[in-house]
Formats: structure tokens, sequence, C-alpha cells
């Protein structure tokens, strides 16, 4: 018997087949990965299911019987369930009543309370998903949040869980332990669909493997035939060198320095708590450590401003903290920000529009004041062909543009303005692998010209494999560095939960 | 794209199905509103004559609305604006050519000044520039009232209402009506079509390269659409957003500029109000672009007119004309919804 069948299935949006007859099934008891490049048809494919769009044609059958489902309202009540990359949770509410959130049973108007208590213990001892169910959820950490969006697919019964990229926000202990419960709800009969970028995490988890590519089914694949080359190459659809090649650093002069930077949220809570740290001229410097730990608050202090408590940093060995963002980037801070939608791109804004931003003041996009847009155009133009960005011109909105590509304009912008210092928060979050591969060879490019390169990512393999040194934070401050050759996964991902004394 | 003008239709349909239910037919109704808008020349000019203060208006608002700040208080800064202006108009001594730039430059000045202490405190202490641009319209309403009936008061001038000295002749606004029957346009001589024509041609043109053409623009077009992107990207972001406001305050004090130097001659406490919140629905419709304001500002002008026809020709009331353009940005607002909506199935289908 399957689960779960979704046969045919095609969906077209204007000027793109999102998903062409594509076929994937699921059986009770198991974690089938869904894996492709950004735009491959994965998210169309998950949407339909979870009834956000309805397919063009295609069947879509539960249990063996076919369905149509309507709305997520319909897809909750089949037994659908999605856990999204961001989390549907209402920050203020408690844990308990986060999770009975939409189907609260009442009496006489008094909301019940221990009664699903109850069942949700039952739910978390089954799943090992241990939570305080009392605990604000504003107050917990990401992994624990996550824990409670398994939880209210759980208690709304639903037996088809999908994952969007779970372990994106974890540390690699937090991962572990979400493997733990993938399998014991895999054991109770449960079936799980994981999307995830991260090849190393689906070959360890999944049991079947679907690769997609530009809408298509390339293949189906039980994981024990797999390799992590194989994957890559199906969805790229050419080999493509997961390995990062580069030869040893050559440090130079010292770029930037952080020197004892203390600085508190709104609520007084210590967000920086005397972190210094230094990266020269010609390095990647890798900074990990669980979100949370004050990486934004750096990022932020490096290259907006901060009101810091305490401390100083300097660029060249000159203090920039009464520098606005201008003159910062001006003297050559460049930024690639973790979040882009939010912060990297003007998205109704023309990519000649987007690929200046930033340096759009300066010559020669302006003669005087009026804006050069022939040479805008132009500089567009040269940055599309250099970055390999795709997009039918430069005059299309940032908007249209893939994810991917999007991440390329704003590492072709911050690259081509030839800073000193590049920050790159995030490069490569949500980015698929040919793009990926892409970011990484920039970066190494940058560090190869004699950039001072500071590298934060919540993705662990990145770190390790870009970085000439890594520095793990931890609750505010650099609690270990460690050179390139001397870090593993093991001992970085240990330090990172705080554990000062790894072997 | 063709929402305003089905937004337009379908108020109109609601109005006639208004008329009705007053007792008029709908053919009386339309024939009321067609006497007085496009029946003749002489009407068609008066739409174009009104049409320029409500573009100045609608120009002023969309220029803050490009930098996401919300100028409410164009009402208050073309008061003091004019009022400026007239002064200039009444006791400088300047040959014409000089006079009438200056007192151009004085109104302006006028309403940038205005604009400024909302636009200082919203930069400075994040106050919100809606609350404080209204208690300015009511403080400027106040302030000119007082300035009219006191210390600018032209005692000695016959007149029922409070008013100013006269303009001097050299700051007066002639007419451009033989320019227009030079063209084989033909423009009676009761109708306005004066120097103000120019001066929102020119501030329009002006308005339209500083946003598409200049890094100011640029940078005011960015912070509308994302503050934090901006900032991100270095924008100074209080900058911008009181350059932004002080230029809306400049075009806002153009707003009497026809009233004033052409068609009055003197400041008084009665020329007409609530310009700057037509000002605001003529932004909105009109998309916040010069060129869109241009079409909704017509449109407005050309909704007065027919108020007024209709009052005259029927039995159906000038108010009616507040109710129907309430009901046109409405319409306007869920029809681009609608077609959007619309267009992107289509699209679907065809790619299919």
């Amino acid at each position: 018997m399957t689960l779960l069948k979704m046969d045919g299935i095609t969906k077209v949006f204007p000027g793109v087949r999102a998903n062409d007859r594509v076929t994937f099934d699921l059986a009770p008891g198991e974690i089938h990965a869904l894996v492709g490049e950004n735009g491959a048809g994965k998210t169309t494919l998950m949407k339909i299911l979870y009834g956000l769009y309805r397919p063009d044609s295609g069947t879509v059958s539960i249990r063996d019987e076919a369905i149509t489902i309507k709305n997520p309202r319909d897809a909750i009540a089949r037994g659908i369930g999605m856990v999204h990359q961001h989390f549907m949770l209402v920050p203020p509410f408690t844990v308990l009543e986060n999770i009975i959130l939409g189907r609260e049973s009442q009496t006489a108007g008094v909301l019940r309370l221990e009664e699903p208590a109850r069942e949700i213990a039952e739910i978390m001892r089954r799943n090992g998903l241990p939570v305080d169910l009392a605990a604000r959820v504003e107050d917990l950490p990401v992994g624990l949040q996550q824990r409670v969006e398994i939880l209210k697919l759980l208690y709304r019964g639903a037996e088809i869980l999908v994952f969007d990229e779970p372990s994106a926000v974890l540390t690699p202990q937090e991962v572990v332990e979400l493997f733990k419960t993938f399998r014991m709800m895999r054991d109770q009969g449960k079936g799980l669909i994981f999307i995830s970028h991260k090849l190393d995490e689906v070959l360890e988890i999944a049991d079947r493997i679907t690769v997609i590519r530009r809408g298509q089914v390339v293949r189906t694949l039980a994981s024990r035939e797999a390799t992590k080359p194989l994957i890559a190459e199906l969805m790229v659809g050419k080999p493509v060198f997961l390995h990062v090649e580069k030869a040893p650093a050559s440090p130079g002069k010292v770029v930037l320095e952080a020197r004892q930077l203390r600085q508190r949220s709104e609520r007084g809570n210590l967000v920086l708590d005397g972190l210094s740290l230094e990266v020269r001229a010609g390095e990647i410097y890798g900074l990990a450590g669980v979100e949370g730990n004050g990486q934004s608050e750096l990022v932020h202090a490096i290259t907006e401003s901060a009101r810091l408590e305490a401390g100083d940093i300097f660029l060249e060995g000159r203090s920039i903290s009464q520098w606005d963002v201008r003159t910062r980037r001006d003297r050559g801070i460049g930024h690639i920000p973790e979040d882009r939608h939010r912060y990297g791109l003007l998205l109704p804004f023309s990519l000649a529009e987007n690929l200046v931003l930033g340096q759009h003041h300066r010559r020669p996009f302006v003669r005087g004041s009026v804006v050069d847009s022939g040479r805008v155009r132009q500089y567009a133009r040269e940055s599309i062909e250099k970055f390999d960005i795709r997009t039918p011109n430069e005059l299309t909105p940032a908007h249209a543009l893939s994810g991917g590509n999007q991440q390329k304009v704003i590492v072709a912008r911050e690259m081509r303005f030839d800073p000193i210092l590049l920050v790159a928060a995030q490069p490569t979050r949500g980015v698929d692998v040919g793009a990926t591969e892409f970011i990484y060879q920039q970066l190494i490019a940058a560090r190869e010209r004699g950039k001072a390169v500071l590298l934060v990512s919540a993705d662990l393999d990145e770190i390790l494999s870009l970085s000439d040194r890594i520095g793990v934070i931890f609750k505010g401050k650099i609690i270990r560095e460690f050179r390139q050759e001397e870090a593993t996964k093991e001992r970085v991902g240990l330090c990172m939960t705080g554990e000062k004394q790894s072997a | 794209m063709f929402s305003p003008i089905l937004g337009v239709l379908a108020a109109i349909v609601v109005l006639l199905l208004i008329a009705m239910v007053i007792g008029e037919m709908p053919g009386k109704t339309l024939d009321g509103i067609y006497r007085f808008t496009l029946a003749n020349a002489s009407r068609l000019a008066t739409i174009f004559s009104m049409a320029i203060p409500l573009f100045l208006a609608g120009l002023a608002v969309a220029m803050a609305f490009q930098a996401n700040v919300f100028n409410i208080g164009v009402e208050g800064q073309y008061f003091i604006g004019g009022l400026v202006g007239a002064v200039a108009g009444i006791y400088l001594r300047l040959p014409a050519y000089l006079h009438l730039p200056v007192v151009v430059l004085a109104s302006m000045t006028g309403g940038a000044l205005w604009a400024a202490i909302p636009a200082l405190l919203k930069v400075r202490m994040g106050i919100h520039e809606v609350i404080s641009t209204i208690m300015f319209n009511n403080i400027a309403a106040a302030l000119v009232n007082f300035l009219v009936n006191g210390p600018l008061s032209g005692r000695g001038e016959k007149s029922l209402e409070p008013q100013t000295l006269k303009i001097q002749p050299t700051a007066l606004f002639g007419k451009l009506n033989h320019w227009f029957n030079a063209l084989g346009l033909k423009v009676p001589r009761h109708i306005y079509l004066d120097y103000s024509l120019i001066v929102a041609i020119v501030m329009g043109f002006l308005v339209w390269f500083l946003l598409y053409r200049m890094r100011q623009g640029f940078e005011i077009r960015a912070v509308g659409t994302s503050l934090e992107v901006s900032q991100y990207a270095g924008i100074r972001v209080k900058r911008v957003q009181l350059t932004a406001f002080l230029a809306s305050g400049a075009l806002a004090g153009l707003v009497g500029l026809q009233e004033i130097f052409a068609i009055r001659g003197v400041y008084t406490f009665e020329i007409a109000a609530g310009l700057g919140f037509d000002g605001i629905a003529i932004a909105l419709i009109g998309g916040n672009s010069p060129i869109g304001v241009i079409f909704s500002s017509v449109l407005f002008a050309f909704l007065k007119q027919a108020g007024y026809g209709l009052q005259l020709y029927t039995a159906v009331p000038n108010a009616i004309i507040y109710v129907i353009s309430g009901l046109m940005i409405l319409f306007i607002v869920v029809i681009n919804e609608v077609t959007t909506r619309y267009i992107r199935a289509l699209r679907r289908k065809e790619a299919a």
C-alpha cells in the first residue's frame, strides 16, 4: 500500500513548467527525500500537496483513494502536515497554547488545557520530542521551536509530514536529535518527506531519494545505491565539484579588528560579551556557532552601527564606530546580508539598479547628481556576464529571479565594488548546489586577491571547507579558535554547544 | 492600466443608481454632467483650469509618498506658502520679470518651512508625520486667520471678507488664453489658464526628472520601497526623508498660486480649502507618478465640475461628488486587484 501517491502532476506558471508530469510516492514508515536545485519545482510540488496550488493535471491519492486538496485546511484534515522554513508560531504564547491553537476544545467557553496537555505529553514521549509546555515560545531556542512545530502536526494527527530544510537552523547536535525523532516517527508508520540541500544528511536519513530538475523527476533511487557526487550530478545535470580546492592562505596585515565588544539587547541581555577577533588580508575567517549567539549583532556592529556598551572595531587600524553605513561602504566594507529579501535587494527595481545599489552615488554611475543610466546598464551587463546571472536582461526586476540568481546579484554587487573587507553572512542559505559552488569560488577568489573575508554561516560544512581560521561564537564571545587543519566537524560542533574542553 | 478607467465607469454607474433613487432618470443625470463638463470648449477649459492646483497638490503628496512619508499637511502648507508668497507680492517692489519668480519661490519657501517642523519632528524624534501634519493644518488655518485679520489685514480695502492689501500688479499672474487661441483652441476670456499652468508643467517635469533621472530621486524611491534595504545600502534614510518632505512642502506652497495671484489678487482667509486632501486621493489614483497625477488631477477637476452640473440641472445634490470620488478610489483599488489576478490566471491558461 502506498500512503501517498502524486501521479503525473503538471503545473505551469507563466513562462515556466514548474512541475512536468511529476510522479512521487511515499510508503508508510518511509523517509523520502526530495532534492533539486532552487527553482527545480520541489516547493511547487509541496504546495500542491498542501493545497496552496491546484495542479493543471495529475492526481493525488492517499491510501489509494484519489482526492482533491482545495486548501491547507483540507490537507490537514487528510493528515498532511508541513514544517515550514519559517515557523508559524505565536511568539508570546506558551508551547501548549501554540500546539492547541486552531484545535482548541472548551467547556462552556473556558479553554480546556489539562486533557490536551496529557495527550501532548504522550506524543512527546513516543517521538522523543521533550519540550516544556509552559515555556513561552519566544524564549525557546530555534531547535525547540521546531519541535513545537512538529508537535503541532502530530497533535493534529498528521500521517504525512513534510519538512522543508529543517536542519538549516540547527546545530549538528540538534540535527542528531531531529533525526532520532524522524526515525521514531518512521517506526510508527508515518511517512516523511524531507527537503534538503545538504546531501550528507539526505544520504544519512532517507530511505529513498527523488531528484527533480527543471520540473521533472530525473530519478528516484534507494539511498543505498546513491552517492553524493551522483545526486549532485543528477540535480545539476553535469558533474559538480563539491570539494573546495584552495591553496594555503598567506595572510597579510590585520584588516578587521574587533576588540572587547560588549552590547546588550533591548531587553538587557548581553548579546556581545567581550568579543574579540581579527581578520587578516588574504584569509577567510569562519564564524561558527548556533544561530542567536551574537552573530547577527556582530555583523550589524561591523557593517551598520552599534550602540556598543564597550569595545571598538577597527578597519586597517582606524576606529569605525563613528562611521555611518555609507562611510563604511565607501571605505571598503562589503556585506552580503543574511536575509537577502529583507536587506539585500530592492525587489521591484531593475537588476541594473540593484547591481549598483550602495555605490549608486559614486562615479561613474552618476555625473554630478544625474544618473548615467547608460553606464549603469553597461556595468550591469558586465556583472550579469561575469557572475553568470540567469536573467532575460539587465532591466528585469529583481523579484522575477530565482533565489540562487538573486543571491548571485548580491554577491556580484558586493564583489565588484572591490571591498577590502567582505562580510558574508549565510551566503549560500537557500541557494542551490550550482550557485553554491559558484559563490564558494568567488569567496576564495576574493581571498586570493588579498581581501579579508569574514564568513558567518550556520552550515558547518561550509565553514569547515572554506575557512582558513575558524572562531566559535557562543553567548556573545569567541570561545575558541581553530586553524583549518585542526578543525573537524565533531570538535567544532561540540565547541558550538559551549563545551570548551573539546578533545 | 485599465483599472482607473473601469473604476471611474463603475463609480458613474453607482452615481446613476443613486440619482435614480432620488428620482432623476439616468439620461437627465448624464446630460447634466455633460453640459457642465464636455459640452463645449469653455467647459473643457474650465476643467483644465481647475486641474492646475489639483495637480500641484497631487504632485506634492506624491513626492512625499515616494519616500514613504505621509504628508497629510499639504493643506496647511499651501495656506502658509500662499500667504508668504502674497506678502512678497504685496510688499516687495520689483520689476515683473523678477517679482513673478520671487513670489513663486516665496510660496515654495513658505510651504517648505511649514513642512519643516513636522519633518524635523519625524526624523529627529520619531513623531509620526500623520499626526503632526494634521495638527499643523489646524495651526496653519488659525495662524492665517489671525494674520489676515490682524497684522496683515488690508484695512481700507473695500471688501466684506478679511483680506490683505492688494498684490502689486508686477506680481499678478496673467492669462495664457491667447496662446491657446493662437493654437486654434478657443479658450474664453473668463477662464483662468494663467502662469500657474507654466509653474505646474515645470514642476511636473522637475519632479519626474528628480525621481527617475537623479541620484537623489533613486534614493527617494529606494527609501519608499524598503527602509531596511536602503539602510543596508548606506542611503542616509533620514536625510532622504527630510529632503522629500521639504520638497513636498515646497510643491504644496504652490497650490494657492492660481487663486491668489491670478483670480483674486489678494490673500484672503476664504481661499479654497480641502485641496490638500484632494491631493492625497489624486496622488493615490495617479500611482504617485508625475504622469499619473496629470490624469488623476484632470479626473478630479472633471468630477468637481460634474458636481456643479448635477446641482444646477438635476435634483441630485453636489455633495454626491464626494461620495463618488470616495467610491472611485475604492473601485480602482479593488479592480486593480481583481484584474491583476485575472491577468495572472489568463497567462497561466495561455502557457498551458
